[in-house]
């Protein structure tokens, strides 16, 4: 019985972990669908995550400060697309700028802010959604039906992607946009307009999964808490072959992973634990060479359209 | 035709000149940001960094590692291959060599010295080898690998500076001290000085003649630009993708060597916080071009010291200094867009 209530917990951590990568990888996959790599996806995080909690002591609710994250994390991906659309630079060293970015933003404004006082005040939470009757089911309960909204937001979001990109104009000319600008540009699709939108949602997307993390998962801001997930979040993309019910799949595979790694510490005391947090990092680089195979990538990423 | 070249060089120029001024502009406001005066900031950072002996001794210890693992950096995207795992390579580098040193004590001073680096530069080879083979063989982005690296390197540091290399008497997270024959000496008197600067310059020098003299930087080069074409010239484009890897990260593990060798003396958590990072800086801000990298790791030497300083003097928090680099990189891709841009008008 022991284990069935430690393998319930564990899926249940597992979207909880998930979440903050699902929503940064389901931004990715929409900006690399049009043709936009944004490797700086970590530093985005980063900010979200701090102006989460920073919004969230302000206004006292966690949406606000899922609200100033988004306001951020739109603002990062704004320079990202000023460089990469505009300026066409390289859009791997604009990302790695991004990062870099991310870090000081981040770390310079807690340390003015929130970080100043002794004891940095604590971001009030997401609430529980309970419903009535699923929560109280036996093992699925526990599982699916105890989150915070946000769990199922991302969830939620994944299947609207999903139907967004194959069904709809918008998501049609998207795809266009990443595979062949100039057929698309001859359609008469404004190329780096639809390029700019998947930008800045990546930007939101990505600094939405940062806030969850330190709002709901930490209850706080760390510097540097992101700690890798940004780039987890892009290998997600890649294992998820650019689909968002597959990149689900795959970033739920690395909540369980990260909800693996902190319950075996517990189990196995006598184990270095760092070889437990060195886990889903392993996971990562071992999902990437088995998605090597059949990596069919969008034709036109990371190249500048020019007319 | 000479006024169009003159022209662009103004131009150019002018452009340069816009640039550097929106940096120090964007700088100032985060410094108002903070409450504090821009010009007292800029004033504390470059009297302590550039103005005094001390500060300017720190600048030049500072930019030893970073020149290193800059070079490595610089090989690397030169072939177009995103290394981003220095901060890896330093850490395991620094590892393996003191474990060799640990594992084989009694070693002559010079044998023990040689030991040491050499060991450096294995250990950030293989590793970075590896994200190179990943990419050569099964197409795997380097950049997730060898950050996936660094998380993995780190992790590893902690534990062995817990658990098996950790000091005798078992108190700070942190080796004995290593055999001072491995130790590279004092260069300069009174500071902090070592002989790892010797070193730095001579693997510039180096890596220039390879870059600019050898068939494989021109392989490297070639690949970098057009692997198409390198792979039409008869290059085995995939050989230099990992050779250049192999490359960069013996740099970046060298790095980490010189930093114990010459700094710490042993092995100790987080001896080199963000090196890797700021050595993409580095290499960026001096084109790729391996005789401009010293000069650029001295700008970022400046860039960190004298943060340093005005964090103590004036209260600005440290992390500023992200901010800083992220207006330099960003400067550099600017101009290099406008260069870009010139150059597309003049043809």
């Amino acid at each position: 019985m022991i284990d069935m209530l430690f393998l319930i917990g564990l899926a249940a951590s597992a979207f909880r972990f998930a979440t903050p990568i699902l929503f940064a990888s389901l931004g990715e996959t929409i900006g690399q669908r049009a043709g936009v790599l944004n490797v700086g996806l970590e530093g985005i995080m980063l900010v979200g995550a701090f102006m989460g909690v920073l919004g969230a002591v302000w206004t006292g609710s966690p949406w606000g400060g899922l609200a100033l994250a988004i306001i951020g994390g739109i603002a990062m991906a704004a320079l990202h697309g000023l460089f990469c659309l505009v300026f066409r630079v390289d859009q791997i060293l604009s990302g790695i700028a991004l990062i870099v970015l991310g870090t000081g933003l981040s770390g310079f404004g807690y340390r003015l802010t929130l970080g100043a006082a002794g004891t940095p005040p604590k971001a009030p939470p997401f609430p529980r959604l309970e419903i009535s009757g699923l929560t109280d089911l036996p093992v699925i309960g526990p599982i699916l039906f105890q989150h915070q909204p946000m769990v199922y937001l991302g969830i939620a979001m994944a299947i609207l992607l999903a139907w967004f990109l194959r069904h709809t104009t918008w998501g049609l000319e998207i795809r266009a946009v990443g595979e062949n600008p100039a057929a698309a540009d001859a359609a008469g699709i404004d190329v780096n307009r639809r390029r700019w939108a998947a930008v800045l949602f990546g930007g939101a997307m990505a600094a939405a999964g940062g806030c969850y993390l330190s709002v709901s998962q930490v209850g706080g801001f760390v510097e540097n808490m992101v700690s890798g997930r940004g780039f987890i979040a892009i290998a997600c993309v890649v294992f998820g072959q650019w689909r968002p019910l597959r990149v689900l799949c795959a970033a739920l595979l690395f909540g369980a992973a990260e909800a693996a790694q902190i319950r075996l510490q517990l189990i196995a005391p006598n184990v270095p634990y760092q070889l437990f947090v060195m886990m889903p990092y392993v996971v990562a680089i071992a999902a990437l060479v088995l998605a090597a195979r059949s990596t069919r990538l969008p034709a036109a990423l990371g190249k500048a359209f020019v007319r | 035709m000479d006024d169009g070249l003159n022209g662009r060089r103004l131009r150019e120029a002018g452009a340069l000149g816009l640039v550097v001024l929106a940096g120090l502009v964007a700088a100032a406001l985060f410094v108002m940001l903070a409450g504090k005066d821009p010009l007292a900031t800029f004033r504390v950072m470059l009297g302590y960094a550039l103005g005094s002996g001390n500060g300017f001794a720190e600048v030049v210890v500072r930019a030893v590692p970073l020149c290193l693992a800059g070079l490595g950096v610089a090989v690397a995207f030169r072939c177009n291959v995103f290394n981003i795992g220095a901060d890896g390579q330093i850490v395991v580098g620094a590892i393996l060599a003191a474990a060799a040193v640990m594992a084989v004590p009694g070693l002559p001073g010079p044998l023990a010295l040689a030991v040491f680096l050499a060991c450096g530069i294995a250990g950030g080879a293989i590793y970075g080898g590896i994200a190179g083979w990943l990419r050569a063989r099964f197409g795997v982005s380097e950049i997730i690998v060898t950050i996936m690296q660094n998380y993995i390197a780190i992790q590893f540091l902690t534990w062995m500076v817990r658990g098996p290399m950790q000091e005798a008497m078992g108190m700070f997270p942190r080796s004995d001290r290593l055999p001072d024959g491995a130790m590279l000496g004092l260069m300069v008197d009174g500071t902090r000085v070592h002989w790892g600067l010797a070193l730095a310059l001579a693997a510039t020098l180096i890596v220039h003649v390879a870059m600019r003299h050898s068939s494989f930087g021109f392989q490297v080069g070639v690949v970098g630009r057009n692997p198409l074409v390198a792979r039409f010239a008869g290059i085995a484009d995939r050989r230099v993708v990992v050779l250049a890897m192999l490359a960069s990260g013996g740099l970046a593990g060298l790095a980490g060597a010189v930093e114990i060798a010459g700094l710490h003396h042993r092995l100790q958590d987080d001896f080199a916080p963000g090196f890797g990072l700021l050595a993409i800086a580095v290499a960026l801000l001096a084109r790729l071009e391996p005789l401009a990298v010293p000069f650029s790791a001295l700008l970022f030497g400046v860039l960190h010291v004298g943060s340093g300083a005005v964090q103590r003097e004036i209260g600005l928090p440290f992390p500023v200094v992200w901010i800083f680099e992220a207006i330099v990189i960003f400067g550099c891709l600017g101009l290099g867009a406008v260069r870009a841009r010139t150059v597309r008008a003049a043809a």
